[in-house]
């Protein structure tokens, strides 16, 4: 239970990598938590099971939407692909983690001079 | 997002998430395996990578749902089957609970009907009552001169006698001012209420019927208003019928009757009844305008009665609600018993707490398996509630039940003359409070417990296969409830001690008259009959003379006031030599007026001289004071011989004897405060009341050697026989009329023994229960030390110990509560200290008796410990 918000990052972050990964293509759940580790050079922790409580967020919220078909590999999947909301709603996070950042980035570097 | 769809379509929304994940998995298996990894370490490997499954599942779902309220009813259904399972638990539990929650319903019923309730007229809280009484001048006077509210008064007990009907019929009447009704905002059911003005000579010749007697005297017959009835020999229109739940002053009540304001009766006027005078405060009056301007009305009213009044008449009026004014007596009586119930609900916690604590022991392991599967500690807290308020939930429902029934019976067992006991019936505030109450008490018995079991050590647990040993603090907490719950039922205990102590007393007090064999009966001409002294006392000569020539009498005498009977009949005396020492007015006495015989018959003993004789009727005056008068007036002399007279009297009496003193105004006191002595005078034509005319109520006493329903109906007969206009009413023995005055402690006193009862079970389960988990759980101890050579005694000490360290420590606490919390309930006690040692060494021992006992069993259980057995069990 206590890494489970350790693991988090901040609140949002799991959400907004999940958006920005499906903006790029629509992929299933095992394929998308690959592809966000791979990228994140295995720098992020994070539990394979905890994409799928994001997923539902997510689909509740209706910023992705899901259809089950068969992969390449024969198998049966679940593909998310991100909506026309979800675009817009990625967009809007992802601008105001980058002010968010510039300013941590900012603080940080006055800190060390 | 529309809420209902996605309820609808939840089912399909997990199943996709399960087969999602199972996919999740199995791709991740593929993957390892064919990067050369053996299925089964593949496997693992997936589901450590995933992490905790169970959790996902649950966090992924959580999201479609309303948690708080889908995880409350899954819980309620898993504590559902939890209780189901555990049958004899669930059924104690919640028979324990039903029994505090039931009869503290009961009994907050009657807080509330009688306490809280408002009274049942528009604008209840407008009404007022003035705290001092007023006779008919001072009404009027009052009623001309207050601004602040419109004021009515009442006298009760005013009897009248309804004739030329079949047989004559005694009525119960109220005298009413003529405002009564229209300041209490009361409509009639039939007819009108009394117009203003309506209570002056020449205008007040009216009466008001209550439903009851309209139905069962008249038959309901709406042609009544109009007519006349004769009313004590007088012809009164009848203009109204009041409606069945009208019942004001009080149920007794069968007519209303106008007050005859004669200012040229001067008695009548300024000294007839003194009566309690209720208000209806004004439009922009205050209580506290009111109260002042009452002050200011007192400061001048005595100077308008025609004689000096004492300085301490009415000296602390005020004005206080109507509703406060009418319950006051009842207040302090009620309160005590909510507080017993609640003490004994107290215990009924305290029992389920320890059941379920001693459950906890086998639930541990299970929490431990549950936290270790996933589930938070909140989550497991809230399940463990669950259980207890669905415990509880029951109880408050079964309790419901038990309130309905008992609250019938306390109906019954409360004296009829408590105030508004009619109208108590279960509302929505008792409800609500039930379930309020039922809540709360699911969460006190849960949460400890709760708690406790949540916070166990997982690993421990886990570890201590099957023992499921309860740790050494849920120990302490059980032993405390266990201390708690004997030193409740201590002080209830104790209370119902001091009340059945009280009440012994109460009941063993000598009245000072012999209550055996005695018959009375109320033998009431109409007053115009007895405008002519004579006639009046030859016919009570009459009845006299015809009773006791029947068989089975053996003596019969009339008296105008009998005692404990609920009159008083004051008269001011002069009394020779005697100078009043605060100023002025001749002292107040209770003027018994008797035939003959009547010492005799009632089983009074003379102190010194003798009693009256037939000579006394018509000889020289003489009069009979009581010990206690004679002792007040006469200090360190002699009564006998000394000299009385009744106000206004031409002639002195001489006083020809000393009785004992009689308990006539209830069996604490011999009359009441405002009375200064007692004496007795024979039935003549100059032993006048204060109206100045001879008593023409007389009540009959008959000293019988049979059957008293023979006698009761010869004497009807003898009387009809003489006189068919004279009803005879309250027929009842002696016997009936002193068990009648000592009602109310009587149903105080069961029911606080009832309680105490129920208190002093709980307590002696609590005991039991919490001793025989303990030797259960040291089974294997004992085993041992038997096998290494104990003794029975050994054994016998070691746990006997455990529970008298228990029942004393409640013992002691049980005795400091109750030494500083009786003394709330001095004023219900008579000749009984709140502290009497008796009472709280008796109760002791009985306590250390009683639970002696409950540990027994559970020890004898230690002793049979075959060690053999226990030891097998490792």
């Amino acid at each position: 239970m206590k890494n489970r918000e350790q693991r988090d990052l901040f609140p949002g972050a799991l959400e907004m990598m999940i958006l920005r990964t499906l903006k790029r293509q629509p992929l299933h759940g095992y394929a998308l938590v690959q592809h966000i580790k791979r990228t994140s050079n295995d720098l992020l922790q994070i539990e394979e099971g905890s994409l799928y409580p994001a997923l539902q967020r997510l689909l509740k919220e209706e910023l992705v939407k899901a259809e089950w078909a068969v992969s390449s590999t024969n198998r049966r999947v679940r593909i998310y692909k991100l909506t026309a909301a979800g675009a817009k709603h990625l967009q809007r996070q992802v601008s105001s983690f980058e002010r968010m950042l510039e300013g941590i980035t900012r603080v940080l570097a006055r800190g060390e001079s | 997002m529309n809420w209902i769809k996605q309820m609808f379509s939840r089912r399909r929304l997990y199943d996709d998430l399960s087969e999602e994940i199972q996919e999740h998995l199995d791709e991740k298996i593929e993957e390892l395996v064919a990067s050369g990894m053996s299925r089964k370490e593949a496997a693992a490997a997936a589901r450590r990578e995933f992490g905790n499954l169970t959790l996902v599942q649950e966090d992924s779902r959580a999201v479609w749902k309303w948690p708080s309220l889908e995880e409350f009813l899954m819980d309620v259904r898993f504590g559902a089957r939890t209780l189901r399972k555990s049958s004899a638990f669930t059924a104690i539990a919640v028979l324990t609970l039903a029994l505090g929650i039931g009869a503290n319903t009961a009994i907050f019923s009657l807080v509330n009907g009688i306490l809280l309730v408002s009274l049942p007229y528009p604008k209840a809280e407008r009404l007022v009552s003035v705290t001092g009484a007023y006779p008919q001048g001072a009404l009027v006077a009052m009623r001309e001169q207050m601004h602040t509210m419109d004021v009515a008064a009442y006298a009760e007990g005013h009897d009248f006698n309804l004739t030329g009907r079949g047989e004559a019929l005694r009525l119960t009447g109220t005298l009413v001012s003529a405002e009564l009704f229209s300041i209490l905002g009361a409509h009639p059911e039939l007819g009108r209420i009394l117009d203003q003005g309506e209570d002056a000579p020449g205008q007040d010749g009216y009466v008001i019927l209550s439903h009851a007697l309209w139905q069962q005297r008249f038959g309901s017959d709406a042609t009544m208003i109009g007519r006349s009835i004769e009313l004590e020999g007088v012809s009164r229109q009848v203009i109204g019928v009041m409606p069945a739940d009208f019942r004001f002053p009080s149920t007794k009540t069968q007519i209303w009757i106008p007050l005859h304001n004669d200012p040229r009766s001067i008695f009548h006027y300024w000294a007839g009844d003194f009566m309690p005078v209720i208000g209806r405060l004004c439009p922009d009056a205050t209580l506290q305008q009111a109260r002042a301007e009452i002050r200011m009305f007192q400061s001048h009213a005595s100077a308008l009665f025609p004689w000096p009044m004492p300085a301490s008449w009415n000296a602390g009026v005020s004005v206080v609600p109507l509703q406060n004014g009418m319950v006051a007596d009842v207040r302090v009586r009620l309160l005590l018993l909510l507080a017993a119930v609640a003490l004994i609900l107290l215990i009924a916690c305290t029992n389920v707490a320890n059941l379920i604590l001693s459950r906890a022991a086998t639930r541990e392991k299970e929490v431990a398996i549950r936290s270790a599967m996933g589930a938070g500690r909140q989550r497991i807290l809230r399940q463990l509630l669950t259980v207890s308020l669905l415990l509880a939930s029951l109880g408050g429902l079964l309790g419901l039940v038990f309130a309905m029934e008992g609250l019938s019976l306390l109906k019954t067992l409360l004296p009829a003359d408590t105030p508004r006991l009619m109208d108590v019936r279960m509302d929505w505030r008792v409800l609500v409070f039930t379930g309020g109450l039922a809540i709360l008490t699911g969460l006190v018995v849960g949460l400890a417990p709760a708690l406790q079991i949540s916070r166990a050590a997982l690993t421990e647990s886990l570890k201590s296969a099957g023992r499921g040993a309860a740790s050494s603090v849920s120990q302490r907490l059980r032993g405390g409830l266990v201390v708690g719950e004997i030193a409740l039922a201590v002080l209830l205990v104790i209370a119902a001690g001091l009340m059945i102590r009280s009440f012994w007393a109460l009941s063993h007090v000598n009245p000072g008259f012999r209550s055996e064999h005695v018959l009375t009966a109320r033998i009431t001409p109409n007053e115009s009959f007895c405008n002519d002294a004579i006639r009046c006392l030859t016919f009570y000569r009459n009845v006299l003379d015809q009773l006791q020539s029947l068989p089975g009498v053996s003596g019969a005498a009339f008296v105008n006031t009998l005692p404990l009977g609920g009159r008083v009949s004051k008269r001011s005396l002069e009394v020779e030599g005697y100078v009043d020492p605060s100023g002025g007015t001749a002292p107040l006495f209770w003027l018994n007026i008797v035939t003959p015989g009547y010492f005799r018959v009632m089983g009074i003993p003379l102190l010194s001289g003798r009693g009256f004789s037939d000579a006394d009727v018509s000889g020289t005056p003489v009069a009979v004071v009581t010990a206690e008068t004679a002792r007040r007036f006469w200090p360190n002399q002699n009564a006998m011989g000394k000299h009385i007279r009744l106000l206004d009297d031409k002639t002195w009496r001489t006083i020809v004897g000393v009785i004992s003193d009689v308990r006539a105004y209830d069996l604490q006191r011999n009359s009441p405060r405002w009375i200064d002595g007692t004496a007795y005078v024979p039935y003549n034509p100059t032993a006048t009341l204060e109206d100045r005319r001879v008593p023409s109520e007389m009540t009959i006493a008959i000293r019988t050697a049979s059957d008293d329903s023979q006698i009761a109906a010869m004497l009807r007969d003898s009387v009809a026989a003489l006189n068919h206009e004279v009803p005879v009413s309250e027929v009842r023995t002696m016997g009936a009329v002193v068990s009648e005055a000592v009602s109310a402690p009587a149903s105080t006193t069961s029911l606080f023994v009832a309680f105490a009862g129920l208190a002093l079970l709980l307590g002696i389960i609590g005991i039991y229960g919490v001793l025989s988990f303990l030797v259960s759980q040291r089974t294997r101890e004992i085993g041992v030390r038997i096998a290494l050579g104990a003794q029975r005694a050994d054994v016998l000490y070691l746990v006997m110990k455990e529970g008298a360290r228990f029942s004393f420590a409640g013992i002691a606490v049980g005795l400091t509560g109750a030494f500083l919390a009786t003394r709330l309930m001095s004023s219900e006690l008579y000749d009984v200290s709140p502290l009497d040692p008796l009472t709280y060494l008796g109760v002791a021992l009985v306590m250390a008796a009683v639970t002696s006992l409950a540990c027994y069993v559970p020890t004898r259980r230690a002793m049979r410990v075959d060690p053999i057995v226990a030891l097998r069990y490792e």
